[in-house]
C-alpha cells in the first residue's frame, strides 16, 4: 500500500510536557482520514510535526515518503486559526499566487491569474479572485484558504479544524465542498475536527488521539464506540478511552 | 500664479534648504518603505522605542568623547543591538512586542540621561533640544551622505528580499512552510528600522522620527488594495509631506520636523475621512 503519511512511535515534547507519546498510524494515498480527540490531545501538534514546524523527540513521520518539511510542494495545509495579518493589503489573487511562488507577488502575470482562476473554480470561488481579503466573510475566507492549500496540486491535504469560527450553514457548505473535492480528486487528507457529522460524511478512517492513539477505525466503529472492532481494524492493541468521541459541533 | 510658485520655491536658492530637502526626501522614502512592513506587523511602537534608544546611543558616544556629529557611529550599533534585543525578548518570552519595546525604551532613555550626566565638566557641550527635536536645516554634507547611503541600503535590501519579507509579514507560518527564513527576515527588518531611526533622529529629532516610519504607512494602508500600491502611496505621502512641511517651516520660521510631521498627520486624518465616505 502506498502511503501518504506514516507516523511511527512519534514523541513530541513542548517544554516539559509530553504532548504526543508513541503515536503510530498511517494514511494511504487517496484516503481521507479524520483526527479526533479531546482538546489538548495533540491533534494540532501532530499536524505541525508532520509539517516540520515542531521537532520530534523520538520516532518518525514520513510525509509522501520524506521527512517532515521536505516534500512541502506536495502538501496543502489549511491552518486552524488563520494567522495572517487581517489588515494586510491583499487580493485573493495575491494569496493564491503567493502559495504557488512561495514568496509574495508584487505583480501577478496573466498565466498566474489563469492558474489562480482554475484553482478557485475548484472551490467555487472564481468570483472572489479580485476581492480584497479584508472584505471577505468567514466562509469565503475558508474557500480561499482551501484554494490556497490546493494551489500546488498537493497529494496530501492537512486540514486543522477548518470550520472553526464559521457558522452552522457555512460549516455544512464547506464540508460538502470538501467531500466533492475528495470524491473528484485523488487526494489523501488528514482532517482535524470535532464535527462528528463531518467525520461520518467525509472520512474513510478515524484516528482518536489523546496523547497517544486510543482508537483507529472506520467512522462507525470509532464514533459508535465499537472499540473491539476499531482496535482490530487498526492492527494495534489500543485501549478504549473512557469518553472517546468526536463532538457534534 | 507664477509669483506664488516662485515664493514657495524661493527657499531652494539656499544650500542648507536644498540639503534639508534632500535629506528629508531620502529619509521619507526609506521610512515609508520600512514603515509599511513595520505597521503591518503591529510594531508601530518599535520605531518610537528605537528613537529613544538612539538618544541613549548618542549619549554613549558623547560620553566616549565623540563629537555630536560622530556620536551617530556609536548610536548605530547601539540601536541595532537594542532592536535585536527587543526581538529576542519577544521570541524567547511570552512578553508582547509592546512590553519588550517599553522596557528597552525606558532603560535606553534613562541610560542616555545617565551617560550625559557622567560626561563631567570637560565633555563636549551638547544642545539637548537639537538632539530631541532635530536640526534638519543644519544637515551637514557629511550627514546628508550618511542619510542617502542608509536610504539606498534600505531600498536595495527591500528590492532583494521584499517578496520574502512580504510573505513573512502576511503569514509567518505559511511563509516558513515555503522555506522563507522568517526569523532572519524579522531581524533584518528591525535592523533596517534601527538604521533609519538613527539617521532620522539626527535629522528630525528623537521625538519625531517615529512619525516618519508610522504615519505615511498608516495613511497608505487605508487606501492600498495591494501591497505594491500601499508602498507607492506611503512613499508618495511621505515625499509630499516632507516637501510641503519643509517649505512651510521656512516661511513660518519654525522647526521643520514639527511642520513635516503635522503635514503627515493631516494626510492621515484626511485619508481617514475620505476612507469613511
Amino acid at each position: 500500500m502506498s502511503l501518504a503519511l506514516a507516523a511511527r512511535d512519534v514523541v513530541v515534547e513542548l517544554g516539559a510536557r509530553r504532548v504526543l507519546d508513541g503515536v503510530s498510524f498511517e494514511v494511504a494515498r487517496g484516503e481521507f482520514a479524520a483526527l479526533c480527540g479531546p482538546n489538548g490531545g495533540g491533534k494540532t501538534t501532530f499536524l505541525r510535526a508532520a509539517l516540520g514546524l515542531v521537532p520530534l523527540a523520538k520516532g518518525s513521520i514520513e510525509v509522501l515518503g520524506a521527512r517532515p518539511g521536505v516534500a512541502t510542494a506536495g502538501v496543502g495545509y489549511l491552518p486552524q486559526t488563520k494567522s495572517f495579518s487581517g489588515s494586510f493589503p491583499a487580493r485573493v489573487l495575491d494569496v493564491i499566487a503567493a502559495a504557488r511562488r512561495g514568496v509574495w507577488p508584487f505583480h501577478v502575470s496573466g498565466p498566474e491569474r489563469e492558474r489562480a482562476l482554475e484553482v478557485l473554480a475548484r472551490v467555487g470561488g472564481e468570483h472572489l479572485v479580485d476581492s480584497s481579503l479584508r472584505g471577505l466573510s468567514g466562509g469565503e475566507l475558508q474557500r480561499v484558504f482551501l484554494a490556497r492549500a490546493l494551489a500546488r496540486d498537493p497529494a496530501l491535504l492537512l486540514l486543522d479544524e477548518p470550520t472553526a469560527g464559521v457558522d452552522g450553514g457555512g460549516r455544512v457548505e464547506f464540508f460538502e465542498l470538501l467531500a466533492g473535492i475528495a470524491a473528484r480528486e485523488d487526494l489523501a487528507a488528514l482532517l482535524v475536527t470535532h464535527n462528528a457529522a463531518a467525520v461520518r460524511r467525509l472520512a474513510d478512517r478515524v484516528v482518536y488521539l489523546d496523547g497517544t492513539v486510543r482508537a483507529w477505525g472506520t467512522p462507525n466503529q470509532v464514533l459508535d464506540r465499537d472499540w473491539e472492532r476499531a482496535s482490530a481494524f487498526s492492527g494495534h492493541d489500543h485501549t478504549a478511552p473512557v469518553d472517546a468521541r468526536c463532538e457534534d459541533a | 500664479m507664477d509669483g506664488v510658485v516662485e515664493l514657495l520655491l524661493s527657499p531652494l536658492g539656499q544650500g542648507f534648504v536644498r540639503r534639508a530637502l534632500a535629506a528629508g526626501l531620502a529619509l521619507g522614502t526609506a521610512g515609508a518603505l520600512i514603515g509599511v512592513f513595520v505597521v503591518q506587523r503591529g510594531l508601530g511602537l518599535i520605531a518610537d522605542g528605537l528613537a529613544h534608544a538612539t538618544f541613549g546611543g548618542i549619549a554613549l558616544g558623547l560620553l566616549l568623547g565623540a563629537t555630536p556629529d560622530r556620536a551617530i557611529w556609536v548610536a548605530l550599533p547601539f540601536t541595532v543591538a537594542v532592536a535585536l534585543g527587543i526581538q529576542q525578548l519577544r521570541r524567547r518570552t511570552s512578553l508582547g512586542g509592546d512590553v519588550a519595546t517599553g522596557v528597552f525604551f525606558a532603560v535606553s532613555f534613562a541610560a542616555g540621561v545617565l551617560f550625559l550626566g557622567l560626561r563631567g565638566p570637560r565633555g563636549v557641550p551638547v544642545n539637548v533640544e537639537a538632539l530631541l527635536f532635530g536640526s534638519m536645516l543644519a544637515v551637514s554634507p557629511e550627514a546628508l551622505t550618511v542619510v542617502a547611503l542608509v536610504s539606498l541600503l534600505v531600498v536595495a535590501v527591500l528590492l532583494r528580499v521584499g517578496p520574502q519579507l512580504a510573505y513573512a509579514t502576511f503569514d509567518a507560518e505559511l511563509a516558513r512552510l515555503s522555506g522563507v527564513r522568517v526569523a532572519a527576515l524579522e531581524s533584518l527588518l528591525l535592523a533596517l528600522t534601527a538604521l533609519v531611526v538613527v539617521v532620522g533622529a539626527k535629522t528630525v529629532g528623537v521625538v519625531l522620527i517615529a512619525a516618519f516610519v508610522v504615519i505615511p504607512a498608516a495613511a497608505a494602508q487605508l487606501f492600498g488594495r495591494t501591497l505594491g500600491a500601499t508602498l507607492v502611496l506611503a512613499v508618495a505621502a511621505s515625499l509630499a509631506g516632507t516637501a510641503f512641511g519643509l517649505f512651510a517651516s521656512y516661511h513660518l520660521n519654525v522647526a521643520p520636523g514639527a511642520t513635516i510631521v503635522l503635514t503627515l498627520g493631516a494626510f492621515f486624518f484626511l485619508a481617514l475621512v475620505l476612507r469613511r465616505r
